[in-house]
């Protein structure tokens, strides 16, 4: 008798704390602050929606059909050459880095992307060594596209480009830009190698791509509506991006999407 | 006046990291047991889906997240419809949590920042993530309730899962005349996509 009812106070115990927990949870009171965001930022100015969801959908099996399995195929290059890899494109990339930073008026941070360039190039042997980071230069990335939102220019409507993927009427400028003053590609194509420019733009979307696998799935697994998932998902980086929140290169974008660098 | 109000300061400012580091102990016991069960491989997928499950549901604000996310046609939906898009949401959220942590169950990571949120009472908690080729950075924001805590929102590379999940159900309401009894029936055939592929 005693033993059954202690098993029924301990049975009680553990069912009543176990309800407790889950009634807590049901009482927790959420408001549009605990997010930082407002109803307006819901709606995304998107005048071409049905254009921009055919363009994602092609977009999306192209990346299901070839940029996917090639991430997953680059990811089991052995680190130290995906590092190396990944570290010479971010050093092509610093001096318009640079160029972005000096017209945001960053004269600090363009001094140390500066900085980064030099002892890459030198003691990094071409990049391949992020030797800066070691010695506390921190990379941070800006683009012509931050550079047209400090400088006022508006977001314009969402816009969805073949392979480029999800941008809008500013940052496609802001890509435009990057690739007409890319002074990497200008040279190749002045010395009658502008094949490397297509090549360079593969392995940047493959090493991107294949540091945020895990991360595309689970947004395209998980998403009643995948389009507007990724739309969201895009303007809330890029804000955080334009506003500075975290410059460093510790958190990739996890969507699909190939750009000019 | 100026005595008490230099007390009150300094009180606050004492308090205030104690209340992140606080929520932060807490959260890593909770990612802990998520990612353990990712690690024990003696139990079925299934088994681990429900443990992870019970995990999320116990310490997440998901019916609170629910009704944000909902928007407008919170309000105009009947009790029963609301009850029943809570359930379905909470399973949504556990799928999306668990599939993203998945990625994460071999990788070592280390919260590394916590700051509490004095105006929203609410502390964000941040978690290097790394692997052999460079970090990720995910943010919990944390809220406290009845004495205990509770996750209202992961951030992954400054994208929030709430704010993009209010965005994704805002733009399928819109298809569906903001009527939350036909966006069930959308997040359960969802639902059972989602978990056949975390349990396959």
């Amino acid at each position: 008798m005693i033993n059954i009812k202690s098993l029924l106070i301990i049975f009680f115990i553990v069912f009543a704390n176990f309800s407790a927990l889950s009634d807590d949870s049901d009482k927790v009171i959420t408001t549009s602050s605990d997010f930082e965001t407002t109803y307006n930022e819901d709606e995304i100015f998107d005048p071409i929606e049905p254009i921009n969801r055919v363009i994602f959908g092609f977009n999306n099996i192209a990346d299901k059909i070839i940029l996917e399995p090639a991430a997953k195929g680059y990811r089991k290059l052995p680190s130290p050459i995906q590092s190396g890899i990944n570290n010479f494109l971010s050093n092509l990339r610093a001096p318009l880095v640079i160029v972005n930073q000096l017209l945001q008026g960053q004269g600090k941070n363009a001094a140390e992307t500066t900085g980064r360039f030099v002892v890459n190039t030198t003691a990094g042997v071409l990049g391949l060594v992020d030797v800066a980071d070691k010695i506390g230069l921190e990379e941070k990335e800006e683009d012509y596209g931050q550079t047209l939102a400090i400088w006022g220019v508006g977001d314009g409507f969402y816009v969805v480009l073949p392979i480029f993927g999800p941008s809008n009427l500013r940052d496609s400028a802001g890509l435009f830009l990057t690739y007409a003053t890319n002074p990497f590609n200008a040279y190749a194509v002045s010395e009658d190698e502008g094949w490397i420019v297509p090549i360079r733009t593969t392995i940047n979307a493959l090493d991107r791509r294949s540091k945020i696998i895990d991360e595309v799935n689970a947004l395209r697994n998980n998403s009643v509506d995948y389009y507007a998932a990724v739309r969201s998902s895009y303007y809330q980086n890029r804000k955080a991006a334009i506003l500075n929140l975290d410059d460093s290169e510790l958190t990739p974008l996890p969507l699909i999407s190939v750009e000019f660098e | 006046m100026n005595f008490l109000y230099k007390i009150l300061l300094i009180f606050l400012l004492n308090t205030t990291p104690l209340l992140a580091d606080e929520a932060s102990d807490w959260l890593k016991k909770k990612i802990d047991t998520i990612l353990d069960a990712y690690k024990d491989t003696s139990i079925s997928k299934v088994d681990r889906f429900n443990l992870i499950e019970d995990s999320i549901n116990n310490n997440f604000a998901g019916t609170g997240i629910s009704k944000f996310v909902a928007g407008k046609s919170w309000s105009s939906a009947s009790k029963e419809v609301k009850k029943e898009y809570v359930k379905l949401f909470k399973k949504h959220l556990a799928l999306n949590i668990a599939s993203l942590m998945q990625g994460y169950s071999d990788q070592e990571y280390e919260l590394v920042n916590a700051k509490y949120d004095e105006k929203n009472k609410v502390s964000m908690i941040d978690m290097k993530i790394h692997n052999d080729t460079g970090n990720l950075l995910v943010t919990w924001r944390v809220k406290k309730s009845k004495d205990r805590y509770f996750v209202i929102d992961l951030i992954v590379a400054d994208i929030s899962l709430v704010v993009t999940k209010r965005s994704e159900f805002n733009s399928m309401l819109k298809k569906v005349d903001q009527k939350l009894s036909e966006l069930n029936d959308i997040l359960r055939s969802q639902n059972e996509s989602s978990y056949s592929i975390i349990i396959n």
